[in-house]
């Protein structure tokens, strides 16, 4: 039998104020030397699994805590979280919600510090966590400076510097561009392996990490195990919407096991290749939506300081489309957003939007006709209820929907009397989408809609976007998701400041190795989707159908 | 399979901590030129020497001569200094800036004082109904200014301030404080960041700020963004062992029990120091920071029990640091001397007649040498 890294004996917990408790008797032996994923919706519990190996619940949120946590030998209720400090190093979402000092360095000595480690040991873990990570060049680099993915390998380097038995991370690359996650990930897969940490890992995109795991854990509510053992296995039990592409592919073929991995499919998609089972590839993308453009811009130069971040930018978008801005961090995609509503100066160039040009219109006009939802959702979120949260901006716009009508397009008619503020990452981010799409504007801009959301929100999201493109809205989106990118009209790759690539997904997506989807890798030409292949097999129409909704083509 | 984690606390007792000028073993020298790496910082001890001599004129007195050469080194040294982190603390300049200029505003319109009028609002205006005068305008100027130059020294030392050294210089017992001042300013620049985020969002939906009615979906989703933000930045700090007990190799045995009460004298008369200095009384303020100074250096040297936490680094006093603590030294003795013998040289009031500032050559040149730092960038 192998050891057991913590114990977790029937816990229960809910958080103050809350009546239903987010974990509901939960059992887990957590075996030492294996990387775990957590998955689940939404909801289930996976954050608050992970701050109980530490002990942040309950001492830091408070709250009813029954049952035990036993991590090294020591009870969570009795040890507090920074006793725990060098037993478990916890990784956050945001890599910069938790520096507290400005250089790469001091960072990842700060937890050392505290734990009063001889300075020539603080020196010598420093260099070692920096090489095996591989960031000995950021070193002396103020962590304002550095990217994403940069951020996020220091934050798991000052979290490993402690040298700790256990290394939890809570989705620790949903900010990322797919560079820099890859880059995270595999950082995590290298400690894992070489140094045998056990390492529990919760996230939502799937793809990228059931390939890594040893095991997985299934949440259902109250953080209870839906199942619990290797990925293979217990993939099966998720729901289709809920599957990775290449599983979701792996489910409708009758593959089994299902594929966890690339090589894993490319075995299969072999086999039935030699079976004769060859997919038609799907046709061109259609051709782009006619009529006036409502965005148009023309030799954009604009940016902060003095270099520019875009640099003659040239593009158009008409009623219907759903254009998806793709780039890595830095890229420009946010800049091009903001200029678009006025909020960033052209320093050359011209924007005009429905009609107007943006330099030269009040905001007032300018909103009564474009939505935009930003990167932090919680930035426009402020009434007591959900419901008076669509009201206000009803206001502003009499000619808008129903919020009811609204609020059940998007999956979130049952949250309408709560606060906004009560709502999970990915159920915020849809609130925030509802109180500007009541609005009914005809312009809508969205910067990264679907961070932090579950593969159901995500899919409630996609239909609506497609429904108000067919209405004639023109959504622009600045996105990481390939497989959201995948349900867009047309993907528009900028790289410094430049627009590279402009066209139907089957054609920029596929041209751009990063970005392809994982049907696109192991099919190659214009398959996008699971759909895409389904339909593309003599019989499979019908299974292509039901298929559609997830993260297919409108 | 399991890893056995070392002791956290590592085998080696008896190295010395590596010195900031240095980059640790084996590791690439600090590039000041290089991509991100921002200027190798120069000791806080010397900024804070720095700053506190910038903030004398200010604090003293409305000279418009020496207030504008003191705002106009600050601003030198600002110009030079200002990094990618100092964006946020940038836009607190522009929002000072505007009180400044309110202020400069309600000033002309309440102070219906002085030999220049310029215009008159009717008696029957309550508070601004009166004669506006040049005087009263020039008083408001003088008044924006220094609160700006003196926004404009905090600003300076948010953006140059190497906060994990100072961090490091304090004494243990002042830790756990030092940590939560620096982390509330680190907020400063974040929360001014996230405002702007706020009132973008907002008036994408259309929303406009008429009345203070308004301001709630401004301030609103500010206020819990900024609750959210130091909430998560407190879990951090607290899974990353923040105020964790130490083994007990790691205390450096009983301590003598003055030195806690010691410190927070020292602290208590340098502060009773610093508010003479701003009232322009001379005695208190060398009296206060001086005998502040002393008994905090005496708790210092004591031999303190309790806790210790290590030092990853040693901060570095360099000849940079010398050269940014020595000048800035210089402008202290030349105000201080000035407050003594000349007060008259900082002073200038445009009631009731505007007549011409006192103009103190030593005092001008002294203010100058607050450039220092921005050649050192």
């Amino acid at each position: 039998m192998s050891a057991v890294a913590a114990t977790l004996e029937r816990v229960r917990f809910a958080y103050p104020g809350q009546p239903e408790a987010a974990l509901d008797g939960v059992d887990w032996d957590l075996a030492a030397g294996t990387l775990t994923l957590l998955a689940g919706p939404s909801g289930s519990g996976k954050s608050t699994l992970l701050r109980c190996l530490n002990g942040l619940v309950p001492h830091f949120t408070g709250g009813r805590f029954g049952g035990r946590v036993r991590v090294a030998g020591r009870d969570t209720r009795e040890t507090p979280p920074r006793a725990l400090a060098a037993e478990v190093g916890f990784v956050f979402q945001d890599p910069e919600a938790q520096f507290v000092t400005t250089r790469v360095d001091d960072e990842i000595a700060f937890g050392m510090e505290q734990l009063g480690v001889a300075p020539a040991t603080m020196r010598r873990r420093v260099d070692e966590t920096l090489e095996r990570l591989g960031i000995g060049a950021l070193r002396c680099r103020e962590v304002s400076t550095l990217s994403g993915g940069e951020r996020q390998k220091v934050a798991i380097a000052a979290a490993l510097a402690p040298q700790p038995r256990i290394l939890a991370l809570d989705e620790p690359t949903s900010q990322l561009d797919p560079w820099s996650a890859e880059e995270v990930l595999a950082a995590v897969a290298a400690l894992h392996r070489d140094r045998g940490l056990t390492v529990v890992l919760a996230e939502h995109r799937l793809s990228r990490v059931l390939v890594l795991a040893d095991r997985m854990r299934l949440l259902g509510s109250g953080g209870r195990a839906v199942g619990d053992g290797p990925p293979a296995a217990v993939l099966t039990l998720l729901e289709r919407d809920a599957l990775p592409p290449l599983a979701a592919l792996g489910r409708a073929l009758g593959w089994a096991p299902l594929p966890l991995s690339m090589d894993d499919a490319r075995d299969r998609v072999a086999a039935d290749r030699r079976a004769g089972r060859i997919p038609v590839e799907p046709e061109c993308d259609s051709p782009s939506a006619g009529g006036a453009p409502a965005i148009e811009v023309a030799g954009l130069v604009a940016g902060y300081g003095r270099a520019p971040v875009l640099r003659g930018v040239d593009f158009a978008a008409r009623p219907g489309e759903l254009v998806a801005l793709m780039g890595r961090n830095g890229s420009g995609k946010t800049t091009l957003l903001r200029t678009l509503l006025g909020f960033q100066a052209a320093e050359r160039g011209r924007v005009t939007v429905m009609g107007r040009e943006v330099g030269r219109a009040r905001p007032a006009d300018l909103a009564e006709r474009v939505g935009y939802v930003p990167q932090n959702p919680s930035s426009i979120l402020f009434a007591e209820t959900l419901r008076e949260e669509l009201a206000f901006t009803l206001r502003f716009h009499p000619r808008g929907h129903r919020a009811e009508e609204t609020l059940a397009g998007l999956g979130l008619a049952w949250a309408a009397a709560r606060h906004p503020r009560d709502l999970s990452g990915g159920e915020r981010e849809r609130a925030a989408l509802a109180a500007i799409l009541v609005g009914n504007p005809s312009v809508l801009l969205l910067d990264e809609p679907t961070r932090g959301m579950d593969a159901a929100s995500k899919l409630a999201m996609v239909e609506t976007l497609r429904r108000r493109c067919r209405e004639g809205v023109t959504v622009v989106l600045a996105t990481h998701d390939v497989e959201l990118a995948a349900a867009a009209t047309r993907v528009v790759m900028l790289e410094e400041g430049r627009i590279v690539a402009d066209g139907g997904p089957r054609r920029v997506l596929p041209a751009t190795p990063a970005y392809a989807t994982p049907i696109n890798a192991l099919y190659g030409g214009r398959f996008l989707t699971p759909e895409d292949v389904l339909t593309g097999l003599d019989g499979r129409v019908a299974e292509a159908a039901v298929l559609a909704g997830s993260g297919g083509r409108p | 399979m399991s890893a056995r984690p070392m002791d956290p606390r590592g085998e080696g007792v008896a190295a010395p901590p590596i010195d900031s000028r240095r980059d640790g073993v084996g590791a690439q020298p600090i590039d000041s030129r290089g991509e991100g790496m921002g200027a190798r910082p120069i000791d806080p001890r010397a900024w804070l020497l720095w700053a506190v001599a910038a903030t004398v004129p200010p604090l003293v007195g409305r000279n418009p001569f020496v207030l504008l050469a003191t705002t106009l080194a600050v601003l030198g040294v600002w110009a030079a200094w200002r990094n990618a982190a100092a964006e946020g603390w940038g836009r607190l300049l522009r929002l000072g800036a505007l009180f400044a200029l309110v202020g400069v505003l309600f000033n002309t319109l309440t102070a219906h004082v002085g030999d220049r009028p310029f215009a008159r609002l009717p008696d029957a205006w309550p508070l601004v109904g009166g004669p506006l005068t040049v005087n009263a305008l020039a008083y408001g100027l003088l008044s924006g200014l220094a609160v700006f130059g003196l926004l404009l020294v905090g600003t300076t030392l948010g953006a140059t301030l190497d906060w994990a050294t100072l961090l490091r210089l304090l004494p243990d017992r002042l830790h756990a404080v030092a940590v939560t001042g620096a982390v509330a300013w680190a907020l400063v620049p974040q929360t001014l960041r996230a405002f702007a985020e706020v009132r973008e969002a907002q008036a994408a939906r259309g929303h406009r700020l008429r009345s203070p009615r308004d301001a709630g979906p401004l301030l609103v989703p500010l206020l819990a963004g900024s609750l959210e933000r130091s909430q998560t930045l407190a879990e951090a700090l607290e899974a990353r062992g923040f105020g964790a007990p130490l083994p007990p190799e790691a205390t450096l045995g009983r301590g003598r029990r003055w030195r806690g009460p010691a410190t927070a004298a020292g602290l208590t008369l340098a502060t009773v120091g610093a508010y003479g200095l701003a009232m322009g009384s001379l005695a208190i303020a060398l009296g206060g920071l001086g005998l502040g100074a002393a008994v905090l250096w005496a708790a210092g040297r004591a031999r303190g029990g309790g806790p210790r936490r290590t030092r990853y680094r040693e901060p570095a006093w360099d000849r940079r640091a010398w050269l940014v603590a020595g000048s800035a030294g210089a402008v202290l003795a030349v105000e201080l001397a000035v407050l003594a013998l000349q007060p008259a040289a900082f002073a200038y009031d445009p009631y009731p007649s505007i007549l011409l500032p006192a103009v103190s050559p030593p005092l001008l040149a002294a203010v100058g040498l607050l450039l220092v730092p921005a050649a050192l960038r």
